[in-house]
């Protein structure tokens, strides 16, 4: 198994993102769910695979110091080698770590100029240039446009595209288009979004917004035991 | 000497360096009254703290021997191990954990949980020691006992919960709330021996209730009577202990506990915990295995009546000779008895039985089980178990890990050379992952290690208590080399030049192999090479193994298999099948795609945030590769895996892009190939020494 074979399993294709980029530069996409149903798993899925194609990635933390983000990628690549039987695993996993960078704030210490300052920190010297941002943990209240609008230049400037957790609440009910609560009010930023919804004991992958599978396509799940991304028929990707 | 076992505790201190252990453990000889005056560790008065009795570690102000020392409180006796807080002598962390029963994790207010704390708590939980944690330096500014109990629970997922508050905190910080019997207590005099209790500071009311709180509800998890208690508020300060204590030994909760070691604040009432909350030997399980019986495990019980199991764990060379730490586990050791060594089968006698102090020491009769002592004049190495002869238990081996670093060591002259051998000879008896051995090709001593800091540590001690001048060469990676793809063999070693002729065909394949340095399997079917010979071929290989055709490194992870082979009725011998598995050897290993691996260190690196651009860049300057910045407010940790070639001087290197503000340690992460450029560069640098032998 090399990487062409992961990359071919990019699961967001079946969501009808047939190119290989599903956001372009600038652009923003969230992962919603509720606490503990897959947001971050999900997120380091869609970083696996973009390290797979030699891309940068820049996870970014909020909640977990860098040893737990860490965990997660090593327990996703593992689950994902041992589906498929990869016999070198370690070669590839060390291969494609150079494309990760993570970074962990506490939520109070985190802002934008500050995430400025970093990335230049390493953009100056070298040391990363990232081309896809993950933010996990990072709170959607009703201050959150103004972070969201820095980041959006921030993006912009760097040619990268940004991915949030956003966390949803039972509680709160959707707008009349169907957007939870926390994205409702700042949509408009955001290109793609897609919920995770624990329906009985599988979770469903749905579009919200940007891309739409075509209909002759299963739908996709997030295996609960393994936390990978699958589809109805039980293929992983 | 009293023998009342519950009455015993021996304990750890272990921490993060400059956390101010070896302070706090001279308080604690203060308050019990083993010195009479206290000095720094790095003694403005040229005394030095006690603990660090070895002059290096005074100069340098860290702790490298970890030396036991013996002290009495409120009718208990304890038996202090202060272990050292650098990486580099982790080694010297572990073995002091193994004999421990519990320990004291001193943390720094300010720093909070710093990368040396995460390594030494996974140590303490290998070896299931119970703790408590003492947050120190509470006078400091900046100081936050409160945050670090979060990081306690965060990051080393310990159910810390409070059992003091402080009195004020920085410049301000007089005495801390004991939340269990709800007074204030203060501690006055010039060196804070008079512990002064007094009621509760009304402004402290109100937040000492909400704490309390909190510890009765964390303790009733463990206690059914307590929780009762609680229900009816009727809890009692006994109560409440007995239900800390369950849970401090079964490592189910860390009771925290706050002072100032330095301004001599908080020592008493923690030496009161160590006493009440800390179990004594008999409330810990220890095993050994029996010999006789295919290594089962056997329990050991702290009676001093049953036959003896003791285990050596610490060796020093004083000025009368060796000196064996030694912890009995069952059974009681006296002056004169004769005793086992397991290892090597051999009987002594005991002479001198003492109890040490630091660098004094007093004679006593024996050490009953339980107890940690020190015995004169007896030959071992450092993880020897000793028994009474007609029983054949040993004390479970410790994980040593593999060195990773090498230099080369030359004595100035004659007298030196004899001084460094014996230097050597103690060292490699006293520390298991120092080793030494001679290089057949240069004829140089060569010295291997844990990292820089350990090698260096003992060229000065070698110059200072042997007197021995060496002069060293630059450090040497521990380099590897394997191959990365499978690989057919077919040799036939053939010589027909006179006399006896030579014979042999050896074929087969040989793969990459995760986990193991060197799997032989033998698939010859029909007798194509004499069983006779396949032993011959084996150790040929496994001779080939220790230096790499590629540039001369350790070859590891590579299985290989015979599957055929060819045999002559006179001209096959031992030899001839050996010459051929050689060449069968050098022909498949040249087609298996060689490739050098060498060592990469996990680097941690704590800064102010003001400086981690700059860090960053000297870790990316030296190969690293950086896994992660963690943003903690005013410092930041950034976590990075460098190769250890490229890590040699990199303490100076960070103080001066520092300010001297950082600190960094490093530990062995794994073995990754060697990128292509570096290669070159090694294979030119082998080529060159390679002229200047010649």
């Amino acid at each position: 198994m090399l990487k062409k074979d992961f990359i071919l399993r990019n699961p967001l294709r079946l969501m009808g993102h047939e190119t290989e980029e599903i956001l372009t530069e600038g652009e923003f996409g969230a992962v919603l769910a509720r606490a503990g149903v897959g947001k971050t798993a999900f997120l380091v899925q869609l970083a696996l695979n973009n390290m797979l194609r030699n891309k940068n990635v820049l996870h970014i933390s909020l909640d977990d110091p860098v040893k737990k983000v860490s965990l997660w990628y090593e327990d996703l690549f593992q689950n994902i080698a041992n589906k498929y039987n990869v016999k070198e695993a370690d070669q590839l996993w060390e291969t494609i770590l150079p494309h990760r960078f993570i970074m962990t704030f506490k939520i109070e210490g985190f802002s934008v100029p500050k995430l400025t300052e970093r990335l230049t920190d390493l953009t100056e010297q070298g040391i990363f240039f990232p081309q896809m941002i993950l933010i996990d943990g990072l709170p959607f209240d009703e201050t959150v446009r103004k972070p969201l609008s820095g980041l959006k230049v921030l993006a912009k400037n760097h040619s990268i595209h940004v991915w949030f957790a956003v966390r949803i609440h039972r509680h709160e009910k959707p707008d009349q288009d169907g957007m939870p609560l926390p994205l409702s009010q700042i949509a408009d930023l955001f290109e793609v979004a897609i919920q995770l919804q624990p329906i009985e004991k599988e979770i469903h992958v749905k579009a919200l917004k940007g891309g739409t599978a075509p209909s002759d396509h299963p739908a996709l799940l997030l295996d609960p035991s393994t936390m990978l991304i699958k589809d109805t028929t039980g293929n992983i990707y | 000497m009293k023998n009342d076992i519950q009455n015993v505790r021996n304990i750890g201190i272990s921490a993060h360096i400059d956390a101010g252990k070896t302070t706090l453990t001279e308080r604690i000889l203060y308050y019990t009254r083993r010195i009479h005056a206290i000095h720094d560790v790095k003694g403005k008065d040229g005394v030095g703290a006690t603990m660090d009795f070895m002059e290096l570690e005074k100069e340098r102000g860290i702790t490298i021997t970890s030396a036991a020392t013996y002290c009495e409180w409120q009718d208990h006796k304890i038996n202090i191990i202060d272990t050292p807080g650098h990486v580099d002598f982790t080694i010297e962390v572990e073995r002091s954990l193994r004999v421990l029963d519990g320990g004291i994790l001193v943390l720094c207010s300010v720093g909070g949980v710093q990368s040396q704390s995460i390594t030494v708590d996974q140590q303490m939980a290998r070896y299931k020691v119970p703790c408590i944690a003492f947050i120190n330096k509470c006078d400091r500014s900046g100081a936050n006992p409160l945050r670090v109990i979060d990081q306690l629970k965060e990051k080393l997922g310990h159910n810390a919960v409070a059992v003091q508050i402080p009195i004020g905190l920085e410049a301000d910080f007089n005495g801390v709330v004991d939340l269990v019997s709800m007074k204030a207590i203060y501690f006055d005099g010039n060196s804070g021996e008079h512990v002064r209790i007094e009621d509760l500071p009304q402004d402290l009311l109100s937040e000492a209730i909400t704490k309390r709180e909190e510890l009765i509800d964390a303790a009733s998890i463990f206690s059914d009577e307590l929780t009762e208690a609680a229900l009816e508020d009727k809890v009692t300060e006994d109560l409440l202990i007995a239900a800390i204590r369950k849970a401090t030994i079964t490592r189910e909760m860390t009771p925290v506990f706050m002072g100032s070691a330095y301004k001599n604040k908080g020592i008493q009432p923690l030496l009161d915990a160590v006493t009440k909350l800390l179990p004594c030997p008999s409330d810990v399980e220890n095993q050994a295995l029996d010999m006789n019986n295919d290594e089962a495990s056997v329990s050991l019980s702290s009676d001093p009546v049953k036959p003896l199991v003791a285990l050596a764990f610490k060796l020093e060379d004083g000025p009368y000779g060796q000196l064996t730490y030694i912890r009995v586990y069952q059974g009681a050791l006296s002056r004169g008895d004769t005793i086992l060594n397991v290892r090597t089968g051999k009987k002594v006698k005991v002479g001198r039985v003492v109890r040490i102090h630091a660098d004094q020491m007093e004679d006593i009769e024996l050490i009953p089980a339980g107890y940690i002592g020190a015995l004169f004049g007896i030959d071992c190495a450092s993880g020897d178990t000793f028994v009474i002869p007609g029983i054949s238990l040993t004390m479970t081996s410790m994980h040593v890990p593999d060195p990773v670093i090498s230099l080369a060591i030359v004595p100035k002259d004659n007298k030196a050379g004899n001084n460094m051998s014996k230097a050597l000879a103690r060292f490699t008896k006293e520390d298991p992952t120092f080793k030494t051995y001679v290089s057949d090709e240069t004829g140089d001593t060569i010295i291997s290690g844990m990292g820089e800091l350990h090698l260096e540590v003992y060229i000065e001690r070698m110059r200072r208590e042997y007197n021995a001048e060496v002069t060293t060469g630059a450090p040497r990676v521990a380099y590897r080399e394997t191959i990365t793809r499978m690989a057919e063999f077919n040799y036939i070693h053939k010589k027909q030049t006179g006399g006896a002729g030579q014979f042999g065909r050896v074929a087969g394949y040989m793969e990459p192999v995760a986990g193991e340095d060197f799997v032989f399997e033998n698939k010859i079917t029909g007798g194509a090479i004499p069983t006779q010979f396949i032993p011959s071929c084996e150790k040929s290989f496994r001779k080939c193994l220790a230096k790499g055709p590629l540039m001369e490194f350790p070859i590891t992870g590579i299985r290989v298999v015979i599957n055929d082979g060819q045999s002559h009725s006179v001209d096959s011998s031992d030899m001839a099948f050996r010459a051929a598995a050689r060449g069968a050897f050098l022909e498949g290993y040249a087609k298996a795609k060689p490739v050098i691996h060498e060592p990469i260190m996990k680097v941690v690196v704590e800064t102010p945030t003001e400086f981690q651009g700059a860090v960053m860049g000297s870790l990316n300057q030296r190969r690293g590769m950086i896994v992660g910045t963690q943003d903690e407010g005013r410092m930041c940790v950034i976590e990075a895996q460098v190769p250890l070639a490229d890590m040699f001087g990199y303490s100076t290197v960070l103080r001066s892009a520092t300010q001297g503000k950082a600190q960094f340690t490093m530990e062995f992460a794994n073995y990754r190939q060697v990128p292509q450029a570096i290669t070159e560069e090694l294979a030119k640098k082998a080529a060159e020494e390679k002229k200047n032998v010649a």
